[in-house]
């Protein structure tokens, strides 16, 4: 009881020394924003893909210094031509001197080297998480839009989406039907992740919630099939056209087993969560009601 | 010696049993009344499917892979006349898996499920070539050689992941490197049998000449051993069956050195004894370290490259520990 008690203790202080440092993180983030001179940022560099996709949609392209080249796939599907002409970075260091940005959209995975070496060209740097729901996405849009001083537009394009998102829950069928996102099984992604919330709203079950490791997990072909969903949905990594297509290399026991409900989806659109994710919740809604009513028969 | 007529049977039951359990053993577990009531109902059927379309192809693909490997491992034993021979040491595997990881790097496993395999015969065949062209000299040059080819394949194969075009990517490649037998198909098998098949009538055809080469290459060459021609069946047989069954399963390692070795005690030492002995026992190995990839409850399946692996090197020290006792 008493070791109980110590342990309490020490979590809830470490706990506390941790929110601290946050705060203090937090609050000199604040400080630097406010110690920046009013007037936009004129030299963005993006340092994430996500926050690519989000800064073409937000600030005209002469504002932006450089995006990641991770961009290109996702731009062609959901702005095509967006990027064209703009100057690629690899999140490195060494481009952060190149470019000499006055705003870097960092991610949680950006290279430290890179976070002190913004302080050293004087560029405020601006950490934004990825999201992995509609809340999110509505959170991450208006902090961008904050940071890159178009707050009305942001505020614009979440507002679109909440309009089309309240269209598709109004029109959503009556009778989910269950499906999950199987790329070879090497991930299948559970609760928590966009593709789960994609699906939800396009008004489907996804299968791989009712898997015991929900975020990310694995199956085979046989556990596949033994769990009958009535469509099964394929991520394509190389993408070019607004169809859903249908995916090339498969087992051939699924060509067999789940004909006429295989869904092709490009994978960059369920990669990152933007405000034309809703897009991929309306794709999707009309590919699953192109699936054969009633479970598979076998 | 009571082995030598003891093998054939305890063999057979083996093979039974690995096979029997290779078809009733997977990720999902089907009662076996269940699995024989499939065969019968109306298809599809899900045990049907499960085992006409997964079990038996993998178990067939397990059993034909095992065979080429302790085959292959058997016959270079016997042509190096070096206990610690097997297909990886000639470069045929690493070259097999560059093929392959260059079908995966480029995408082209992705345009044609066929690519993987083809391309990693095609390692096969030119790493061997390459073996045999500067390997010429005799069985230490042909070993340095192997060695040496090896390292240029790994080389290319990390050179793929350095340069890999996206995560996934690498991720499937390092995934496909570490050897699995799971949700293969049909096509895979039908694909790579010819070539097995041409490659164990290869390594066959050395069994007369690899007794004499026992004695020495210049003894055999009195004998009227052609030794440039065995030399050249045992690595042509080598990469086409090793090269095939690399490519659809990715590097499986000890299976060619362990089945080799397992045998000697029952059936002697004589090596063109060894062959077939090593072949039955090679495939036997293989299905039950792939039943235990299915059987071992982890949340994604154990890759059989990475068991045989860990069963195998163990053995490994115990073949180094009992040649350093041996030797002067």
């Amino acid at each position: 009881m008493k070791l109980g008690g110590r342990l309490w203790t020490g979590g809830a202080a470490c706990c506390c020394a941790v929110l601290a440092c946050l705060a203090v993180a937090a609050s000199g983030v604040t400080r630097d924003q406010a110690a920046e001179p009013p007037g936009k940022p004129m030299r963005i560099m993006s340092a994430n893909m996500c926050n690519d996709i989000l800064l073409l949609a937000l600030v005209p392209k002469e504002r932006i210094a450089s995006i990641t080249y991770l961009a290109h796939d996702a731009v062609e599907v959901l702005m095509p031509g967006a990027d064209r002409g703009m100057a690629i970075n690899h999140g490195l260091s060494e481009e952060a001197i190149r470019d000499q940005p006055d705003l870097i959209l960092a991610s949680p995975w950006t290279t430290p080297v890179l976070r002190r070496l913004a302080a050293q060209v004087g560029a405020r740097i601006v950490e934004v998480e990825s999201a992995n729901s509609f809340d999110d996405i509505r959170r991450v849009t208006l902090q961008v839009g904050d940071a890159v001083g178009e707050r009305a537009r942001a505020e614009a394009l979440v507002a679109e989406m909440d309009r089309k998102l309240a269209e598709l829950d109004r029109t959503k069928p009556a009778q989910p039907i269950e499906v999950v996102a199987w790329s070879s099984g090497n991930s299948v992604p559970g609760a928590g992740t966009l593709t789960d919330e994609i699906i939800r709203r396009a008004g489907a079950e996804n299968l791989a919630r009712k898997l015991p490791d929900s975020r990310y997990s694995s199956f085979g072909v046989e556990e596949l099939l033994a769990a009958r969903p009535d469509a099964i949905m394929r991520g394509e990594d190389r993408y070019n056209g607004p169809a859903l297509r249908d995916a090339v290399s498969e087992h051939p026991v699924i060509r067999k087993a789940f004909a006429g409900r295989r869904i092709t989806y490009p994978a960059s659109f369920y990669t990152c969560g933007v405000p034309q994710s809703v897009e991929a919740v309306r794709e999707l809604r009309a590919a699953l009601a192109r699936v054969p009513k009633g479970g598979v028969t076998w | 010696m009571v082995g030598r007529r003891l093998w054939p049977i305890l063999a057979a039951v083996l093979l039974v049993v690995c096979v029997l359990l290779s078809l009733g053993t997977g990720r999902v577990w089907l009662n076996p009344a269940v699995l024989v009531d499939g065969v019968f109902a109306p298809k599809p059927n899900l045990a049907w499917l499960i085992l006409a379309e997964l079990r038996v192809p993998r178990t067939i693909l397990g059993l034909m892979v095992g065979a080429t490997l302790g085959l292959s491992g058997a016959a270079l034993q016997g042509l190096l006349r070096n206990p610690l021979a097997e297909p990886g040491l000639l470069g045929v595997s690493p070259g097999a898996a560059l093929g392959a990881v260059i079908a995966i790097y480029f995408g082209l496993s992705g345009m044609l499920t066929l690519a993987t395999p083809i391309l990693g015969i095609v390692g096969a065949m030119a790493a061997a070539w390459l073996t045999l062209m500067i390997g010429r000299g005799g069985t230490l040059t042909m070993i340095l050689a192997g060695s040496a080819v090896s390292g240029l394949m790994l080389a290319g194969v990390s050179l793929a992941l350095n340069f890999a075009p996206n995560p996934y990517a690498a991720y499937e490649i390092t995934t496909w490197l570490l050897g699995s037998l799971a949700d293969r198909d049909w096509g895979q098998v039908t694909l790579a049998a010819p070539f097995i098949l041409v490659g164990w009538l290869c390594l066959i055809l050395t069994v007369r000449d690899i007794d004499a080469l026992t004695l020495g290459e210049a003894q055999a060459e009195s004998l009227g051993v052609n030794i440039a021609r065995t030399r050249f069946l045992a690595l042509a047989g080598t990469a086409l069956s090793v090269g095939a069954a690399t490519a659809v399963t990715g590097a499986i390692g000890f299976i060619g050195l362990l089945a080799p070795h397992l045998v000697r005690p029952f059936v002697g030492h004589q090596p063109s004894r060894v062959l077939l002995p090593a072949a039955v026992f090679g495939a036997i190995l293989l299905v039950f370290a792939d039943v235990a990839t299915r059987v071992i409850p982890t949340s994604q399946e154990v890759k059989l490259g990475v068991l045989t692996s860990l069963v195998g090197t163990p053995f490994f020290f115990w073949l180094v520990a009992k040649l350093r006792r041996m030797s002067p």
